[in-house]
């Protein structure tokens, strides 16, 4: 068994692992700003169920809420589940999760930017959704980065849960290499691996917040 | 005042909430529980009426739900391919049905909801049938297994009445925990153990044995065979067993049409000899010895 192959199998979870990473991203990052601004929002009902939606995401284990979602179907309306919705359960599961997350870090951000500036810019024509998206959303990226860094980071190492649902991520296929081969090795290369992959995301969040910094 | 009323308002909801979860489970567990019943009671009406048309027309594939950590039974081989002897018996059943054989590794503890829910047709994993007969629908035995104790080769433990006071390991929800767990059983040598320490896969239970973390590891005898072969030795197992049982494939609980159709053509595969071939391939782990058909 030669190390090659160690990691060559590894990397095929490496594509699974990070399929799941990006597909998170998308689906989460969107959500979240939504999410974020209903939390906000002035609708009693609106924010109630929002903050209702974030204290369950925050306050259950992601495992546990990836089984409910794959299994929800089945459980609830009796509807038989194939095999390949489990991937798009996993989805689901960390994208709501993460969305919640992520809201929170948004809120935080877009309510540290001083209402002085919402009143300046109506006084100077612009309406609601020119103010945030122009003046008020840039700001609030930057000034995120650091924590959306965090839960990024988090999420990659996240991916690993999945196999509740029985993908076979990175971590899961080094377990199984682990069995066959009786040894810890394949454990440590998929440490290394996590570990290079965040690093290359902390180093692109961190060129992406000096790039950012213009307004400065 | 207004904050002392939200105060109260927001935990009442909070509890609430928490009620609903709890009477959410319950009443899941509930349905769950009818709904296996009702499904076994008509599933025998519609397996009668749909059988005609359905029986094995429709089916082209088998999702074997397997543990893939779980050598030489099924695990992954060098090729990043899954193999064992029952995922080649599988591989075999399948060709000659012309199903297509789907290998799904699943998360052992999640097994029950896989097969209930339909994501996986069967358990065929070197699944004891002895103490789960009456929640599956298992076909015949094909292998007699034991439950053995395994420990370092210059261990001072040589039987059952020395692991008194010792750390013993197991894997989670596995059939050694269930006769360590069984009154009728292990139960009172399990008393003697200093702890009992739960694994959830044998991996890590052999690093534990061989860091000294625990000084006894309780398991089936096949795995034992392959990991210490795996480990070139330095391991003995105790003469003194937990328990004898037999493996079986493992159906959803009232779907015996679909045992039916494996079992004849696994019972065909016994007597052309080819079932005793594929058992030769694993014979360094000691099938050869512990399959119970053909002999």
């Amino acid at each position: 068994m030669s190390f090659g192959v160690i990691l060559s199998q590894l990397g095929g979870g490496m594509v699974k692992s990070i399929e799941i990473f990006v597909l998170t991203l998308l689906f989460s990052l969107p959500l979240g700003l939504f999410v974020a601004l209903g939390r906000m929002s002035k609708l009693k009902i609106l924010s109630g169920i929002i903050k209702i939606y974030i204290a369950i995401m925050r306050g259950t284990p992601l495992m546990l809420q990836l089984i409910v979602v794959y299994f929800a179907p089945y459980y609830v309306f009796g509807i038989n589940i194939s095999s390949g919705f489990r991937f798009t359960a996993v989805i689901i599961a960390f994208s709501i999760n993460y969305a919640a997350y992520f809201a929170e870090i948004f809120r935080a951000g877009i309510q540290s930017i001083s209402i002085g500036q919402w009143e300046a810019a109506q006084i100077l024509g612009y309406n609601k959704a020119q103010t945030f998206f122009k003046i008020i959303l840039p700001q609030v990226i930057q000034r995120i980065i650091p924590p959306v860094t965090n839960e990024t980071i988090t999420l990659v190492k996240d991916t690993s849960l999945s196999f509740v649902l029985s993908i076979a991520e990175m971590f899961t296929i080094a377990k199984q290499i682990g069995a066959r081969e009786a040894s810890i090795i394949p454990l440590m290369i998929a440490g290394l691996f996590y570990f290079i992959f965040n690093y290359i995301v902390a180093f692109g969040m961190d060129r992406f917040e000096k790039k950012m910094s213009y307004f400065r | 005042m207004k904050k002392l009323l939200a105060l109260v308002l927001a935990s009442a909801m909070t509890l609430g909430l928490c009620a609903c979860g709890s009477a959410d489970t319950a009443t899941t567990t509930e349905t769950a529980e009818v709904t296996e019943a009702t499904e076994t009671a008509t599933e025998e009406v519609a397996t009668t009426e749909v059988a005609a048309e359905e029986a094995t027309t429709e089916r082209t594939t088998l999702i074997v739900g397997f543990d893939a950590e779980f050598p030489p039974y099924g695990y992954m081989d060098e090729n990043g391919d899954y193999v064992g002897f029952d995922l080649d018996l599988a591989q075999e059943v399948c060709n000659r049905l012309d199903w297509e054989l789907v290998k799904q590794p699943i998360d052992w503890d999640a097994k029950d909801m896989e097969l209930s829910s339909g994501a996986i047709d069967c358990i065929w994993n070197g699944f004891t049938i002895n103490g789960r007969e009456d929640d599956y629908t298992f076909s015949v035995p094909y292998v007699d297994n034991s439950q053995v104790y395994v420990v370092k080769a210059e261990s001072d433990i040589k039987s059952e009445a020395d692991l008194a006071g010792k750390v013993v390991g197991v894997q989670a929800d596995s059939s050694a925990l269930a006769a360590l767990e069984d009154a009728e059983g292990k139960a009172d040598v399990a008393a003697t153990f200093g702890d009992l320490v739960q694994f959830a896969d044998y991996n890590t239970g052999f690093m534990n044995l061989e860091s000294g973390a625990i000084d006894c590891l309780a398991l089936d005898i096949g795995v034992a065979n392959y990991e210490i072969a795996a480990r070139n030795g330095g391991y003995v197992i105790l003469a003194d067993q937990l328990a004898s049982e037999q493996y079986g494939i493992g159906f959803l609980k009232g779907n015996t049409e679909l045992k039916d159709q494996v079992e004849k053509v696994l019972l065909e595969m016994v007597d052309d000899g080819t079932f005793g071939k594929i058992a030769e391939q694993y014979a360094d782990f000691g099938l050869v010895d512990s399959v119970c058909l053909g002999k």
